[in-house]
Protein backbone atom coordinates (compact mmCIF):
# COMPACT_ATOMS: atom_id res chain seq x y z
CA UNK A 1 0.00 0.00 0.00
CA UNK A 2 1.43 3.32 -0.86
CA UNK A 3 2.75 5.21 2.45
CA UNK A 4 1.27 8.53 1.36
CA UNK A 5 -1.09 9.77 -1.67
CA UNK A 6 -2.66 13.54 -2.70
CA UNK A 7 -4.20 13.44 -5.37
CA UNK A 8 -5.27 16.59 -7.07
CA UNK A 9 -4.58 18.68 -3.99
CA UNK A 10 -5.31 22.29 -3.34
CA UNK A 11 -4.79 24.70 -0.53
CA UNK A 12 -6.03 27.90 -0.58
CA UNK A 13 -6.12 29.92 2.80
CA UNK A 14 -7.63 33.49 3.10
CA UNK A 15 -7.75 34.13 -0.60
CA UNK A 16 -4.34 32.87 -1.28
CA UNK A 17 -3.87 29.74 -3.12
CA UNK A 18 -0.64 27.94 -1.80
CA UNK A 19 -0.79 24.63 -3.39
CA UNK A 20 -2.68 23.75 -6.92
CA UNK A 21 -3.22 20.41 -8.17
CA UNK A 22 -0.41 18.21 -6.36
CA UNK A 23 -0.21 14.67 -6.99
CA UNK A 24 2.30 12.71 -5.48
CA UNK A 25 2.58 9.35 -4.56
CA UNK A 26 5.34 8.22 -1.96
CA UNK A 27 5.83 4.56 -1.52
CA UNK A 28 6.85 2.91 2.00
CA UNK A 29 10.23 3.31 3.73
CA UNK A 30 11.06 6.24 0.87
CA UNK A 31 12.91 9.21 1.90
CA UNK A 32 11.68 11.74 -0.09
CA UNK A 33 13.26 15.25 -0.24
CA UNK A 34 11.13 18.67 -0.87
CA UNK A 35 13.30 21.74 -2.49
CA UNK A 36 12.01 24.78 -3.64
CA UNK A 37 12.12 28.97 -3.10
CA UNK A 38 10.95 30.21 0.11
CA UNK A 39 7.59 30.91 0.00
CA UNK A 40 6.79 27.99 -2.84
CA UNK A 41 5.01 25.72 -0.70
CA UNK A 42 7.04 23.57 0.61
CA UNK A 43 5.94 23.46 4.33
CA UNK A 44 1.96 23.96 3.48
CA UNK A 45 2.51 20.37 0.98
CA UNK A 46 3.72 19.15 4.51
CA UNK A 47 1.26 20.50 6.96
CA UNK A 48 -1.10 19.17 4.31
CA UNK A 49 0.12 15.82 4.31
CA UNK A 50 0.62 15.78 8.11
CA UNK A 51 -3.42 16.71 8.61
CA UNK A 52 -2.27 19.79 10.20
CA UNK A 53 -3.82 21.89 6.78
CA UNK A 54 -7.04 20.75 5.43
CA UNK A 55 -6.89 20.73 1.50
CA UNK A 56 -9.77 22.71 -0.20
CA UNK A 57 -9.70 20.69 -2.96
CA UNK A 58 -8.17 16.85 -3.45
CA UNK A 59 -7.81 14.31 -1.30
CA UNK A 60 -4.96 12.87 1.01
CA UNK A 61 -4.43 9.35 2.40
CA UNK A 62 -1.59 8.05 4.63
CA UNK A 63 -1.47 3.79 4.26
CA UNK A 64 -4.93 4.25 2.81
CA UNK A 65 -6.40 6.17 5.25
CA UNK A 66 -7.03 10.12 6.19
CA UNK A 67 -3.87 12.04 7.72
CA UNK A 68 -6.86 12.47 11.16
CA UNK A 69 -6.69 8.17 11.91
CA UNK A 70 -2.70 8.41 11.67
CA UNK A 71 -2.45 11.42 13.75
CA UNK A 72 -5.14 9.78 16.12
CA UNK A 73 -2.41 6.17 15.86
CA UNK A 74 0.17 7.97 16.52
CA UNK A 75 1.69 7.54 13.32
CA UNK A 76 2.75 10.73 12.09
CA UNK A 77 6.68 12.44 13.40
CA UNK A 78 6.78 15.73 13.04
CA UNK A 79 10.18 17.33 13.44
CA UNK A 80 9.54 21.31 12.95
CA UNK A 81 13.00 23.75 12.25
CA UNK A 82 12.83 25.14 15.50
CA UNK A 83 12.82 21.98 17.82
CA UNK A 84 9.51 22.27 19.94
CA UNK A 85 11.37 21.48 22.76
CA UNK A 86 9.12 22.04 25.94
CA UNK A 87 11.10 24.30 28.03
CA UNK A 88 9.95 23.23 31.28
CA UNK A 89 11.05 19.08 30.59
CA UNK A 90 13.99 17.69 30.25
CA UNK A 91 15.14 16.20 27.32
CA UNK A 92 14.01 12.32 28.43
CA UNK A 93 11.12 14.55 30.12
CA UNK A 94 10.41 15.88 26.30
CA UNK A 95 10.74 12.67 24.61
CA UNK A 96 8.36 10.74 27.12
CA UNK A 97 5.65 13.34 27.01
CA UNK A 98 4.47 13.29 23.05
CA UNK A 99 3.92 9.55 23.58
CA UNK A 100 1.67 10.26 26.36
CA UNK A 101 -0.24 13.25 24.85
CA UNK A 102 -0.46 11.09 21.80
CA UNK A 103 -2.20 8.58 24.08
CA UNK A 104 0.23 5.45 23.64
CA UNK A 105 1.26 3.13 26.13
CA UNK A 106 4.31 3.69 27.46
CA UNK A 107 8.02 1.81 26.52
CA UNK A 108 10.31 1.83 30.17
CA UNK A 109 13.81 2.13 28.79
CA UNK A 110 12.98 2.91 25.67
CA UNK A 111 13.34 7.08 25.59
CA UNK A 112 16.51 6.65 27.56
CA UNK A 113 18.11 3.91 24.57
CA UNK A 114 16.59 6.31 21.53
CA UNK A 115 18.36 9.35 23.63
CA UNK A 116 21.65 7.15 23.18
CA UNK A 117 21.10 6.51 20.11
CA UNK A 118 20.81 9.71 19.27
CA UNK A 119 24.59 10.17 20.98
CA UNK A 120 22.71 11.86 23.75
CA UNK A 121 24.17 10.13 27.04
CA UNK A 122 24.28 11.82 30.25
CA UNK A 123 22.23 14.77 28.19
CA UNK A 124 18.45 12.64 29.28
CA UNK A 125 17.93 15.52 32.41
CA UNK A 126 19.02 18.59 30.98
CA UNK A 127 16.62 21.18 29.99
CA UNK A 128 16.60 22.38 26.50
CA UNK A 129 18.11 25.48 27.70
CA UNK A 130 21.27 23.48 28.62
CA UNK A 131 21.36 21.41 24.90
CA UNK A 132 23.24 23.06 22.24
CA UNK A 133 21.16 23.71 18.98
CA UNK A 134 22.31 20.09 17.15
CA UNK A 135 21.05 18.36 20.88
CA UNK A 136 18.04 20.30 20.73
CA UNK A 137 17.43 18.62 17.38
CA UNK A 138 18.66 15.34 18.01
CA UNK A 139 16.23 15.11 20.79
CA UNK A 140 13.06 16.21 18.78
CA UNK A 141 14.17 13.26 16.18
CA UNK A 142 14.54 10.84 19.34
CA UNK A 143 10.84 12.27 20.79
CA UNK A 144 9.55 11.24 17.11
CA UNK A 145 11.13 8.18 17.20
CA UNK A 146 9.74 7.07 20.29
CA UNK A 147 6.27 8.02 19.11
CA UNK A 148 6.83 4.63 16.96
CA UNK A 149 5.68 7.34 13.95
CA UNK A 150 6.45 5.31 10.66
CA UNK A 151 5.88 8.38 8.73
CA UNK A 152 8.74 11.38 9.88
CA UNK A 153 7.55 14.63 8.42
CA UNK A 154 10.61 16.83 8.79
CA UNK A 155 9.97 20.43 7.93
CA UNK A 156 13.66 22.18 7.39
CA UNK A 157 15.50 20.58 10.60
CA UNK A 158 18.13 21.74 10.28
CA UNK A 159 17.56 25.27 9.51
CA UNK A 160 19.04 26.79 12.58
CA UNK A 161 21.87 24.55 12.52
CA UNK A 162 25.35 25.37 11.53
CA UNK A 163 27.17 23.32 8.78
CA UNK A 164 29.18 21.08 10.46
CA UNK A 165 26.01 19.88 13.13
CA UNK A 166 24.10 19.90 10.22
CA UNK A 167 26.26 17.52 8.39
CA UNK A 168 26.63 15.38 11.43
CA UNK A 169 22.85 15.12 12.18
CA UNK A 170 22.63 14.25 8.24
CA UNK A 171 25.06 11.36 9.10
CA UNK A 172 22.22 10.48 11.80
CA UNK A 173 18.94 10.70 9.78
CA UNK A 174 20.49 8.47 7.03
CA UNK A 175 21.52 5.83 10.10
CA UNK A 176 18.16 6.02 11.48
CA UNK A 177 15.93 5.79 8.41
CA UNK A 178 18.01 2.66 7.61
CA UNK A 179 18.11 0.64 10.90
CA UNK A 180 14.20 2.17 12.03
CA UNK A 181 12.36 1.39 8.61
CA UNK A 182 10.51 4.74 8.73
CA UNK A 183 9.16 6.64 5.46
CA UNK A 184 10.31 10.26 5.62
CA UNK A 185 9.49 13.65 3.20
CA UNK A 186 11.93 15.77 4.22
CA UNK A 187 12.34 19.58 3.32
CA UNK A 188 15.15 21.10 2.87
CA UNK A 189 16.66 24.22 0.90
CA UNK A 190 20.11 22.54 0.49
CA UNK A 191 20.27 20.69 -2.60
CA UNK A 192 23.47 18.88 -1.56
CA UNK A 193 21.63 17.96 1.45
CA UNK A 194 18.39 16.46 -0.46
CA UNK A 195 20.26 14.29 -3.15
CA UNK A 196 22.59 13.17 -0.24
CA UNK A 197 19.34 12.26 2.00
CA UNK A 198 16.73 11.14 0.03
CA UNK A 199 15.60 8.34 -3.12
CA UNK A 200 13.50 10.87 -4.72
CA UNK A 201 13.51 14.70 -4.89
CA UNK A 202 10.64 17.02 -5.28
CA UNK A 203 11.01 20.42 -7.12
CA UNK A 204 8.47 22.45 -5.62
CA UNK A 205 7.46 26.12 -7.06
CA UNK A 206 5.22 28.40 -6.52
CA UNK A 207 2.65 30.35 -5.52
CA UNK A 208 0.74 28.39 -5.91
CA UNK A 209 2.92 25.22 -4.86
CA UNK A 210 3.18 22.88 -7.25
CA UNK A 211 6.04 20.32 -7.73
CA UNK A 212 7.20 21.12 -11.29
CA UNK A 213 9.75 18.29 -11.54
CA UNK A 214 10.79 14.91 -9.52
CA UNK A 215 14.37 13.54 -9.31
CA UNK A 216 15.01 10.03 -8.84
CA UNK A 217 18.89 9.86 -7.34
CA UNK A 218 20.18 6.97 -8.60
CA UNK A 219 23.21 6.65 -5.68
CA UNK A 220 24.22 3.75 -3.86
CA UNK A 221 23.60 3.14 -0.18
CA UNK A 222 24.65 3.64 2.40
CA UNK A 223 25.83 6.67 1.38
CA UNK A 224 28.87 7.88 3.07
CA UNK A 225 30.48 11.44 2.89
CA UNK A 226 32.63 10.28 -0.37
CA UNK A 227 29.66 10.21 -2.34
CA UNK A 228 29.80 13.61 -2.57
CA UNK A 229 33.02 13.62 -4.65
CA UNK A 230 31.02 11.31 -7.23
CA UNK A 231 29.85 12.29 -10.66
CA UNK A 232 26.51 11.00 -10.33
CA UNK A 233 25.78 13.18 -7.19
CA UNK A 234 27.47 16.46 -8.49
CA UNK A 235 25.59 15.56 -11.87
CA UNK A 236 22.24 15.22 -9.69
CA UNK A 237 23.07 18.26 -7.65
CA UNK A 238 23.79 20.32 -11.17
CA UNK A 239 20.25 19.26 -12.72
CA UNK A 240 18.44 20.49 -9.75
CA UNK A 241 19.91 23.65 -10.04
CA UNK A 242 18.95 24.08 -13.19
CA UNK A 243 15.62 23.26 -12.87
CA UNK A 244 15.56 25.82 -9.72
CA UNK A 245 16.84 28.49 -11.62
CA UNK A 246 14.99 27.93 -14.76
CA UNK A 247 12.20 28.26 -12.66
CA UNK A 248 13.53 31.61 -10.93
CA UNK B 1 15.00 21.74 42.50
CA UNK B 2 16.74 24.26 45.00
CA UNK B 3 14.15 26.30 45.62
CA UNK B 4 16.31 28.99 47.91
CA UNK B 5 19.55 29.25 46.38
CA UNK B 6 22.41 31.48 47.86
CA UNK B 7 21.46 34.25 44.86
CA UNK B 8 18.20 34.43 46.97
CA UNK B 9 19.45 34.61 50.50
CA UNK B 10 21.77 37.28 49.15
CA UNK B 11 18.90 39.04 47.96
CA UNK B 12 16.90 38.61 51.35
CA UNK B 13 19.37 40.15 53.39
CA UNK B 14 19.79 42.62 51.04
CA UNK B 15 16.33 43.83 51.33
CA UNK B 16 16.74 43.02 55.31
CA UNK B 17 19.92 45.54 55.29
CA UNK B 18 17.85 47.95 53.28
CA UNK B 19 14.58 48.15 55.47
CA UNK B 20 17.00 48.26 58.21
CA UNK B 21 19.09 51.22 56.88
CA UNK B 22 15.65 52.88 56.05
CA UNK B 23 14.84 52.50 59.91
CA UNK B 24 18.81 53.85 60.95
CA UNK B 25 17.52 57.07 58.45
CA UNK B 26 14.54 57.56 60.25
CA UNK B 27 15.83 57.71 63.83
CA UNK B 28 18.67 60.28 62.72
CA UNK B 29 16.24 62.41 61.14
CA UNK B 30 14.48 62.34 64.26
CA UNK B 31 17.80 62.87 66.31
CA UNK B 32 18.69 65.65 63.77
CA UNK B 33 15.93 67.98 63.32
CA UNK B 34 14.05 67.26 66.37
CA UNK B 35 10.53 67.47 64.65
CA UNK B 36 7.10 67.19 66.87
CA UNK B 37 5.89 63.97 67.36
CA UNK B 38 2.86 64.51 65.88
CA UNK B 39 5.06 64.88 62.24
CA UNK B 40 7.96 62.48 63.00
CA UNK B 41 7.60 59.93 66.44
CA UNK B 42 10.79 58.34 66.37
CA UNK B 43 11.11 54.32 65.49
CA UNK B 44 10.97 53.11 69.25
CA UNK B 45 8.59 55.51 69.83
CA UNK B 46 6.18 54.03 66.95
CA UNK B 47 7.71 50.24 68.03
CA UNK B 48 7.10 50.72 71.58
CA UNK B 49 3.01 51.63 70.82
CA UNK B 50 2.87 48.47 68.69
CA UNK B 51 4.25 46.76 71.27
CA UNK B 52 2.14 48.22 74.25
CA UNK B 53 -1.08 46.96 72.73
CA UNK B 54 -0.62 44.42 70.19
CA UNK B 55 -4.16 42.89 70.30
CA UNK B 56 -5.49 46.43 68.58
CA UNK B 57 -3.28 45.95 66.27
CA UNK B 58 -3.21 42.35 65.27
CA UNK B 59 -6.78 42.14 65.41
CA UNK B 60 -7.02 45.13 62.92
CA UNK B 61 -3.89 43.27 60.94
CA UNK B 62 -5.68 40.20 60.83
CA UNK B 63 -9.66 41.86 59.35
CA UNK B 64 -7.64 43.52 56.53
CA UNK B 65 -5.64 40.11 55.73
CA UNK B 66 -8.85 37.76 55.65
CA UNK B 67 -9.68 40.77 53.41
CA UNK B 68 -7.07 40.83 50.81
CA UNK B 69 -6.74 36.86 51.18
CA UNK B 70 -10.29 36.64 50.70
CA UNK B 71 -11.26 39.58 48.07
CA UNK B 72 -7.88 38.90 46.43
CA UNK B 73 -8.57 35.48 45.97
CA UNK B 74 -12.18 35.37 44.66
CA UNK B 75 -10.59 38.09 42.23
CA UNK B 76 -7.41 35.72 41.17
CA UNK B 77 -9.86 32.62 40.84
CA UNK B 78 -12.38 34.67 38.76
CA UNK B 79 -9.44 36.40 36.77
CA UNK B 80 -7.63 33.02 35.74
CA UNK B 81 -11.13 31.98 34.52
CA UNK B 82 -12.04 34.87 32.59
CA UNK B 83 -8.65 35.09 31.20
CA UNK B 84 -8.60 31.62 29.93
CA UNK B 85 -12.17 32.12 28.25
CA UNK B 86 -10.88 35.62 26.72
CA UNK B 87 -7.97 33.90 25.50
CA UNK B 88 -9.94 30.47 24.31
CA UNK B 89 -13.14 32.44 23.10
CA UNK B 90 -13.13 35.05 20.83
CA UNK B 91 -17.06 35.81 20.56
CA UNK B 92 -16.16 36.20 24.13
CA UNK B 93 -13.23 38.32 23.98
CA UNK B 94 -14.90 40.83 21.37
CA UNK B 95 -17.91 40.82 23.35
CA UNK B 96 -16.08 41.66 26.88
CA UNK B 97 -13.38 44.04 25.58
CA UNK B 98 -15.15 46.82 26.05
CA UNK B 99 -16.04 45.96 29.74
CA UNK B 100 -12.31 45.23 30.23
CA UNK B 101 -11.35 48.55 28.53
CA UNK B 102 -13.93 50.17 30.60
CA UNK B 103 -12.34 48.86 33.87
CA UNK B 104 -8.70 49.70 32.99
CA UNK B 105 -9.66 52.99 33.02
CA UNK B 106 -12.33 53.37 35.64
CA UNK B 107 -10.47 54.87 38.51
CA UNK B 108 -11.77 51.43 40.88
CA UNK B 109 -11.69 54.04 44.21
CA UNK B 110 -14.96 55.05 42.20
CA UNK B 111 -16.75 52.15 42.81
CA UNK B 112 -16.63 51.89 46.30
CA UNK B 113 -19.34 54.44 47.09
CA UNK B 114 -21.50 52.71 44.20
CA UNK B 115 -20.92 49.31 45.99
CA UNK B 116 -21.84 51.29 49.71
CA UNK B 117 -25.00 52.23 48.40
CA UNK B 118 -26.11 48.28 47.22
CA UNK B 119 -24.70 46.15 49.63
CA UNK B 120 -24.17 48.51 52.71
CA UNK B 121 -21.10 48.76 55.66
CA UNK B 122 -19.35 45.48 56.44
CA UNK B 123 -17.01 42.88 55.18
CA UNK B 124 -18.90 41.16 52.53
CA UNK B 125 -18.50 44.80 50.38
CA UNK B 126 -15.04 44.98 51.34
CA UNK B 127 -14.49 41.66 50.42
CA UNK B 128 -15.87 42.36 46.74
CA UNK B 129 -14.14 45.77 46.27
CA UNK B 130 -11.23 43.39 46.68
CA UNK B 131 -12.17 41.39 44.36
CA UNK B 132 -13.23 44.02 41.83
CA UNK B 133 -9.52 45.47 41.79
CA UNK B 134 -7.73 42.10 41.77
CA UNK B 135 -9.76 40.67 39.10
CA UNK B 136 -8.43 42.85 36.00
CA UNK B 137 -4.81 42.40 35.73
CA UNK B 138 -5.10 38.96 36.68
CA UNK B 139 -7.44 38.11 33.67
CA UNK B 140 -6.02 40.57 31.06
CA UNK B 141 -2.32 38.54 32.00
CA UNK B 142 -3.46 35.21 32.13
CA UNK B 143 -5.19 35.79 28.69
CA UNK B 144 -1.92 36.98 27.57
CA UNK B 145 -0.02 33.57 28.97
CA UNK B 146 -2.46 31.66 26.72
CA UNK B 147 -2.03 33.29 23.41
CA UNK B 148 1.92 32.88 24.04
CA UNK B 149 2.11 29.36 23.44
CA UNK B 150 4.11 29.04 20.38
CA UNK B 151 1.79 27.90 17.14
CA UNK B 152 4.49 25.16 16.63
CA UNK B 153 4.16 23.55 19.86
CA UNK B 154 0.07 23.30 18.87
CA UNK B 155 1.13 22.05 15.98
CA UNK B 156 3.18 19.34 17.24
CA UNK B 157 0.17 18.48 19.46
CA UNK B 158 -2.38 18.07 16.72
CA UNK B 159 -0.06 15.91 15.27
CA UNK B 160 -0.46 13.34 17.41
CA UNK B 161 -4.01 14.08 17.70
CA UNK B 162 -3.40 14.94 21.11
CA UNK B 163 -6.63 15.62 23.69
CA UNK B 164 -7.50 19.78 23.35
CA UNK B 165 -8.09 19.17 27.54
CA UNK B 166 -4.84 17.95 28.00
CA UNK B 167 -2.79 20.00 25.64
CA UNK B 168 -4.66 23.12 27.85
CA UNK B 169 -4.43 21.95 31.17
CA UNK B 170 -0.66 20.40 30.22
CA UNK B 171 1.02 22.73 27.78
CA UNK B 172 -0.98 25.85 27.53
CA UNK B 173 -1.62 26.34 31.06
CA UNK B 174 1.84 25.95 31.76
CA UNK B 175 3.44 28.19 28.86
CA UNK B 176 0.71 30.79 30.55
CA UNK B 177 2.37 30.33 34.27
CA UNK B 178 4.85 32.93 34.14
CA UNK B 179 2.14 35.47 32.96
CA UNK B 180 -0.23 34.28 35.70
CA UNK B 181 2.02 34.73 38.25
CA UNK B 182 2.78 38.45 36.61
CA UNK B 183 -0.91 38.89 37.09
CA UNK B 184 -1.00 37.36 40.63
CA UNK B 185 1.59 39.45 41.76
CA UNK B 186 0.10 42.53 40.40
CA UNK B 187 -3.05 41.53 42.12
CA UNK B 188 -1.44 40.78 45.54
CA UNK B 189 -0.23 44.93 45.86
CA UNK B 190 -3.30 46.21 44.86
CA UNK B 191 -5.75 43.71 46.72
CA UNK B 192 -3.62 45.40 49.83
CA UNK B 193 -4.70 48.85 48.41
CA UNK B 194 -8.27 47.51 48.16
CA UNK B 195 -8.80 46.64 50.97
CA UNK B 196 -7.17 49.84 52.63
CA UNK B 197 -9.74 52.04 50.90
CA UNK B 198 -12.59 49.36 51.33
CA UNK B 199 -12.00 50.26 55.12
CA UNK B 200 -12.01 53.81 54.19
CA UNK B 201 -15.40 53.71 52.45
CA UNK B 202 -17.88 50.74 53.35
CA UNK B 203 -15.75 49.00 56.84
CA UNK B 204 -16.05 49.89 60.47
CA UNK B 205 -12.47 48.06 61.10
CA UNK B 206 -9.19 46.71 60.04
CA UNK B 207 -6.12 48.60 59.86
CA UNK B 208 -6.96 51.29 56.97
CA UNK B 209 -9.28 52.19 59.32
CA UNK B 210 -7.27 52.94 62.18
CA UNK B 211 -5.11 54.95 60.14
CA UNK B 212 -8.07 56.81 58.88
CA UNK B 213 -9.25 57.08 62.40
CA UNK B 214 -5.28 58.20 63.71
CA UNK B 215 -5.01 60.38 61.29
CA UNK B 216 -8.33 62.21 61.69
CA UNK B 217 -7.49 62.45 65.29
CA UNK B 218 -3.61 63.58 64.28
CA UNK B 219 -2.41 60.41 66.32
CA UNK B 220 0.79 60.06 64.28
CA UNK B 221 2.29 57.21 66.08
CA UNK B 222 -0.98 55.12 65.91
CA UNK B 223 -0.77 55.65 62.14
CA UNK B 224 3.02 55.12 61.80
CA UNK B 225 2.38 51.95 63.83
CA UNK B 226 -0.69 51.05 61.57
CA UNK B 227 1.16 51.56 58.17
CA UNK B 228 4.37 49.42 59.78
CA UNK B 229 2.24 46.73 60.10
CA UNK B 230 0.66 47.05 56.80
CA UNK B 231 3.70 47.02 55.08
CA UNK B 232 4.27 43.55 56.25
CA UNK B 233 1.39 42.37 55.65
CA UNK B 234 1.75 43.47 51.97
CA UNK B 235 5.45 42.15 51.77
CA UNK B 236 4.08 38.97 53.79
CA UNK B 237 1.23 37.93 50.30
CA UNK B 238 3.38 39.02 47.61
CA UNK B 239 6.34 37.56 48.81
CA UNK B 240 3.74 34.06 49.18
CA UNK B 241 2.87 34.48 45.65
CA UNK B 242 6.23 35.16 44.78
CA UNK B 243 7.38 32.16 46.42
CA UNK B 244 4.54 29.77 45.14
CA UNK B 245 5.38 30.82 41.72
CA UNK B 246 9.57 30.11 41.83
CA UNK B 247 8.20 26.37 43.49
CA UNK B 248 5.58 26.01 40.77
CA UNK B 249 7.29 27.48 37.88
CA UNK B 250 10.68 27.15 38.25
CA UNK B 251 13.12 29.52 36.48
CA UNK B 252 11.81 32.14 34.12
CA UNK B 253 14.46 31.41 31.43
CA UNK B 254 12.62 27.76 30.95
CA UNK B 255 9.41 30.08 29.53
CA UNK B 256 11.59 31.93 27.10
CA UNK B 257 9.91 29.58 24.42
CA UNK B 258 12.25 27.82 21.21
CA UNK B 259 16.02 28.99 21.37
Amino acid sequence: MTAIELVDVSVEFEGVQALAEVHLAVEPGEFVTVIGPSGSGKTTLLRTIGGLQEPTRGAVSIDGEDPESAQSEGRIGYVFQDHTLFPWQTAIENVRFLREMAGKSPKPGRARSILSEMGLDGFEDHYPEALSGGMKQRVAIGRALHLGADLLLMDEPFGELDELTREEIGVEIRRLWRDHDRTIVFVTHSVPEAVLLGDRCLVVDGPPGRIVRQFDVDLPRPREESVLESAAFQSTVSDIRAELHRKA
Amino acid sequence: MTVVSTGTVRRIGIGVGGIGLGFGLWWVAVVLFAPPTYILPAPAAVLGRLAGNPTLYIENAWITTQKVLLGGGVGAASGIVLGVLIAKIRVLRASLLPYLVTMRVLPKIAIAPVLLIYFGLGMQTAILFVAIIAVFPVAISTAAGFERVPERHLDLLQSVAANPRRTLVRVEARYALPDVFAGLKQAAALSVIGAIVAEWIVSTSGLGYLILVASETVQTTVLLAALLLLVAVGLAIYGSVALFQRVTVGPSSRYAGPT
